[in-house]
């Protein structure tokens, strides 16, 4: 009896390591180095919580903004790609969230502002663009076990439960949505493999990151919410998959913008 | 029965991985090396999720799916619902096993053969891998009901735990660890020597009788477009005509199948085709565990077809409309799917 074997030995493999060291082949040289910042703004206005923001005929009062940056990547003049290693970020801007009973009996993720990231060993060069994604690849997407970056299924941003699918949960914002006298408590949510979203950004000029400081990226919610009806679809996640599409695509194609480099 | 014979040496990535840790890593293999055989009569398993099998991992998974340390009040285990000598199911229609004591919703499906379920894992498939998986029981409250963190601080306080982690994952104690070397230990569970089996292969004892090889040849035409090939399922899910309303959304879609996964509209009342192997030991059957024995549902799919949309179209609207001979030639062939060898295995019991 002939017998098939599958060795799998030797697959040694080490995701992630507390001592960050590089791991490109590009020499990194000093000081290349620099924070991209995705600024969140309603219109001309920054992006707050508890505030009422006018879009349209409608105010809107925003509790939560959660999104997952990854796969960021730099593009230089002659096309070549730096991709930052383990690049999974949570962006976000919470209140205190009530996570109990999500993976622990009692957990509260204390109210939190990020919408910067910091970038290092960034090899020598000219930079034109920049691409990055809105959710999570499939391969970590799928397989809740991976660590990368900054994916946690402690967050709150993942879906453990076999209620949906273990997965995470690609971007979250909720608030309350009012025109005239009627008015609704949302909660628009992206997730699935199919709503992954790549996203490219030309700088307005070649980038040198030895010499710029800073990168901001615009994240416009009146465009994120553009066509998405909020009063009649107050909860858009994977049971509404036509809207949800369309709230993935709008962070794919038209909320996310250049803003500005600092020197 | 003569099947072409391979050798086949797979290797499956050797790739090593290492983002330079700075610090000198000594590789020595031989721990490592897990030899995962693929009986002869099976096709190759896929999967791909980072975490190979080692021998190391794989007892360090059996010690967690034994342990009830796993659970919020360290009274359960994975095997209080998957038991071995019921081919990892449970023998309930629906458990109330769990740490809250309530009813669950699902009936517990036997693990066997996990390693090719590449098509979702939970009766409508919303699990990815055996990885993600895990997260599931561990956390949910009418089941484990575990803390993450405090699972984590508990294992630490167990140096048998703490020295294997190391040895395995070269790595502290986390939740990802943890479902990793459970599904490493899961991925072992592979049931293949079945009188069925040793009639394929050809092995001594394989003998089936000539009412167990019409029952073969009913299964062949009649169950196996699902119950498919060796593995006796597709990975796939369907409607088989339990039932024919899927209205009711209650649970968020609870009754409404793989629908709640896919949300689509074809899929309202499919479920995953379970294995029929070792079918005789994982009464009661169906995703609600709503027919006691293998009787009922022979009946079921002869004559008691409920006809809906997307009820199958491999399934007749008045059934199969077996004759007394075919129902009983067919529940002779499915006992000769019963492994005793893969419930007695020690390799799969309690460490302990
Ligand atoms: C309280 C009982 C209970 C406990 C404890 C339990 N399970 Fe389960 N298990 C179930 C039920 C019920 C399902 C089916 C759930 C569904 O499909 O919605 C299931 C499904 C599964 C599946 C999917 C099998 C398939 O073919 O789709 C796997 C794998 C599994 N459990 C592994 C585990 C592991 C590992 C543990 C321990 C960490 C565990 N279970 C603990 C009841 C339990
Ligand atoms: C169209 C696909 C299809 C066909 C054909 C089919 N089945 Fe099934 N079978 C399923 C699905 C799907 C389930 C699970 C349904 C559920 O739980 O709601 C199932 C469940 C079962 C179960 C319960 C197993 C368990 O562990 O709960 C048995 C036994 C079974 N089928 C036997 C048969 C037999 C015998 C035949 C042929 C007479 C057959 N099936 C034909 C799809 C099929």
């Amino acid at each position: 009896m002939k017998r098939i074997l599958i060795f799998a030995f030797a697959t040694f493999l080490f995701s992630s390591c507390d001592d960050n060291d590089d791991t490109t082949d590009v020499q990194p040289v000093e000081n290349a180095k620099t924070t991209i910042t995705f600024d969140a703004r309603v219109g001309n206005a920054d992006f707050a919580l508890n505030k009422d923001f006018t879009i349209g005929s409608r105010t809107y009062n925003f509790s939560k903004l959660r999104y997952w940056v990854s796969n960021v990547t730099l593009i230089d003049a002659k096309g070549t790609e730096y991709l930052i290693p383990d690049s999974y970020y949570l962006m976000e801007e919470v209140g205190d969230l009530n996570l109990s009973g999500t993976i622990s009996d009692s957990l509260t993720y204390p109210a939190r502002k990020r919408e910067s990231i910091d970038v290092e060993d960034i090899p020598a060069g000219e930079y034109k663009s920049i691409k990055f994604s809105i959710g999570i690849d499939a391969k970590h997407n799928d397989n809740l076990s991976l660590q990368a970056g900054e994916l946690s299924i402690a967050n709150g941003m993942s879906n453990i439960a076999w209620m949906w699918h273990t997965s995470y949960i690609f971007s979250s914002v909720a608030g309350s949505v009012k025109e005239g006298t009627t008015s609704a408590s949302f909660l628009a949510e992206t997730g699935l493999n199919a709503n992954y979203k790549t996203v490219s950004i030309d700088f307005a000029a070649p980038v040198n990151f030895s010499t710029a400081k800073g990168l901001v990226l615009n994240l416009d919610i009146t465009k994120v919410i553009d066509g998405i009806d909020l009063i009649k679809t107050p909860k858009v996640n994977a049971a509404q998959a036509a809207v949800m599409s369309a709230l993935a695509t709008n962070y794919g194609t038209k909320a996310l913008t250049f803003g500005s480099l600092s020197n | 029965m003569k099947f072409l014979k391979k050798n086949l040496l797979y290797t499956v990535g050797l790739s090593l991985v290492l983002t330079a840790c700075g610090k000198e890593e000594s590789v020595d293999p031989e721990p490592l090396n897990f030899q995962f055989v693929v009986p002869d009569n099976f096709p190759q398993p896929v999967w791909d999720t980072e975490n190979p099998m080692t021998r190391n991992g794989i007892e360090l998974g059996r010690m967690l799916f034994y342990d009830v340390r796993l659970s919020g009040n360290n009274k359960i285990s994975c095997a209080s619902c998957h038991d071995q000598k019921l081919a990892f199911s449970d023998g309930k229609a629906l458990s109330s096993n769990g740490v809250s004591g309530t009813v669950l919703h699902r009936h517990t499906p036997a693990l066997i053969n996990l390693a090719w379920a590449n098509n979702g894992l939970f009766w409508d498939g919303g699990s990815t891998n055996l990885e993600s998986q895990a997260f599931g029981p561990l956390t949910a409250a009418d089941e484990m009901q575990q803390d993450l963190f405090e699972l984590v601080d508990e294992l630490n306080n167990v140096p048998e735990y703490v020295k294997q982690f190391d040895l395995v994952f070269e790595d502290k104690i986390s939740s990802q660890n943890i479902v990793k070397a459970l599904a490493q230990f899961q991925r072992t569970l592979v049931s293949s020597n079945s009188r069925y089996d040793k009639f394929r292969r050809n092995e001594p004892g394989g003998d089936l009788s000539p009412t167990e090889l019409h029952g073969l040849e009913l299964v062949r035409q009649k169950c196996q477009s699902c119950h498919a090939g060796e593995l006796f399922t597709d990975n796939s899910f369907h409607n088989n005509g339990i039932d024919a309303d899927f209205d009711n959304d209650q649970y968020e879609g609870l009754f409404q199948g793989r629908f709640r996964v896919s949300y689509n509209p074809a899929d309202l009342g499919s479920f995953k085709t379970p294995t029929l192997r070792n079918v005789a030991l994982t009464a009661p059957y169906m995703h609600d565990g709503r027919f006691t024995n293998l009787e009922d549902v022979i009946d079921h799919y002869s004559q008691k077809i409920l006809v809906s949309p997307t009820l199958d179209k491999q399934i007749p609207n008045n059934g199969f409309q077996f004759s007394v001979v075919e129902k009983e030639a067919i529940m002779a062939f499915l006992k000769t799917l019963t492994d005793e060898e893969f419930v007695t295995n020690s390799e799969f019991s309690s460490p302990r």
